[in-house]
């Protein structure tokens, strides 16, 4: 059996978790699930070109405004909790500092990884001057669009896990 | 003086049967007179008469008369006799039907007691003979079909057994990820922070979980699942995990899932 790690996506509402990652999922459970729960759980296994692989299971959560109004059991035996913001939204990247503050403090030791989504849509130039004013330093600037850098993201959370 | 003596043999001769009656008469007068004067005495003499007459009433005469003002008052007035009726009527089926029932039960053990076959001449030797409850569990047998073995937080599977007739459409991953998300959904919902979710039923199956200090198992059997089945498949659960599992195994998936299905491959109810 490979092994499994637990990848938590969290972001305001619209922001583009779902389809983020829609397009390289394997299997998913129907998404009313995630009107019902909150949650909707996708599945994606990630094979290193070392040949090493992993199966990442995603928790894709609904959006919240504020990150502590997530449901604290599904972030709890997180590997890696993936931050999505909506490059395109300023209101979606004003209270990030904050909102990553409450992470490291209520959920230490898990990998976090800052996305800003929809690079398709802005001049990453315009939007990387806000976010430097803001004191913001995304991982990945990623496009659910044209599904830029999302492997490179996939890829390096699975070396990191590793 | 002559005279008046004639007179008064004429008087004796004339009146003496009249005179006779008389004191006879007065002698039946007191007599009554004593009866009239002692209650108990009267009512001795009274009651069987008046027994007879209101025996011959009641018999006879009362009854057309009762029904019918019963039929004019119950006509008059349906929905009220209805009202009061209706719990008396209400509990008098319930006592029938808990009466047949206790009756049909005890038939049938009766007759699985007397039934000949060795299975059950084993079985009456050794004390035990088979009861409703076994009929029914045997009218639907049943079975262990999926056991998973999943971390409590983060909800990965750390072990999987199936039966090779199970279901395995969706990711056994992504059930374990979905049932920790169902389970943490129902617990925090209904605030029960030290109380953990048991089982999840649909139609034939049940999913019974049992929850441990950093995992919980979860099993999915279909048929008849009461509690005999449920201390049954606890206390194989229990038997597995003292035995089963440790640090080591939920980090040795390969290895643990192979434990797993030697202990659960027979069948175990």
């Amino acid at each position: 059996m490979t092994s499994s790690k637990k990848i938590t996506l969290i972001g305001t509402f619209g922001v583009g978790k779902s389809s983020l990652f829609r397009r390289f999922i394997e299997n998913q459970f129907s998404e009313d699930y995630q009107s019902t729960l909150g949650v909707q759980i996708k599945k994606k296994t990630v094979t290193l070109d070392s040949g090493e692989s992993m199966s990442l299971i995603i928790w894709d959560t609904e959006g919240k405004e504020d990150v502590s109004m997530n449901r604290s059991s599904y972030l709890l035996g997180s590997h890696c909790i993936i931050y999505v913001f909506d490059l395109s939204r300023v209101d979606t990247f004003t209270s990030i500092n904050e909102h990553l503050a409450f992470l490291k403090e209520n959920y230490p030791n898990i990998l976090l990884k800052v996305v800003g989504n929809k690079s398709d849509a802005v001049s990453i130039k315009s939007v990387q001057k806000k976010l430097s004013a803001l004191d913001i330093t995304p991982d990945f600037f990623t496009s659910a669009l044209s599904g830029e850098q999302v492997n490179d993201l996939f890829t390096l959370i699975t070396k990191e896990l590793l | 003086m002559e005279r008046d003596q004639r007179l008064q043999k004429l008087k004796e001769l004339l009146f003496n049967e009249e005179n006779d009656h008389l004191e006879d008469l007065n002698k039946e007068v007191s007599r009554l007179s004593a009866i009239l004067d002692n209650t108990d005495v009267l009512t001795e003499k009274v009651a069987p008469i008046v027994d007879d007459k209101v025996q011959s009433f009641t018999k006879n005469e009362l009854p057309p008369i009762v029904v019918s003002s019963l039929q004019q008052q119950i006509n008059n007035s349906q929905e009220a006799v209805i009202e009061a009726l209706y719990p008396i009527i209400g509990k008098m089926i319930k006592k029938y039907i808990a009466n047949e029932i206790s009756l049909l039960r005890e038939r049938i053990n009766t007759q699985m007691k007397a039934s000949f076959s060795f299975k059950n001449f084993f079985k009456s030797k050794f004390g035990r003979s088979p009861n409703v409850d076994e009929l029914i569990v045997n009218s639907q047998p049943v079975k262990l079909l999926q056991i998973l073995i999943i971390e409590k937080q983060s909800g990965i599977l750390k072990a999987e057994y199936s039966v090779p007739s199970a279901d395995q459409s969706v990711d056994q991953e992504m059930i374990a990820g979905m049932l920790t998300a169902i389970k943490s959904f129902v617990e925090d919902a209904f605030q029960g922070k030290d109380q953990n979710l048991e089982a999840i039923r649909y139609e034939l199956y049940t999913l019974h979980i049992q929850n441990f200090y950093n995992y919980y198992i979860a099993a999915v059997i279909s048929g008849n699942y009461n509690s005999q089945i449920r201390d049954t498949l606890e206390n194989k659960i229990l038997e597995f995990a003292q035995n089963g599992i440790s640090k080591e195994d939920l980090n040795t998936s390969d290895l643990f899932s192979n434990r797993l299905k030697l202990f659960f491959e027979n069948d175990i109810f």
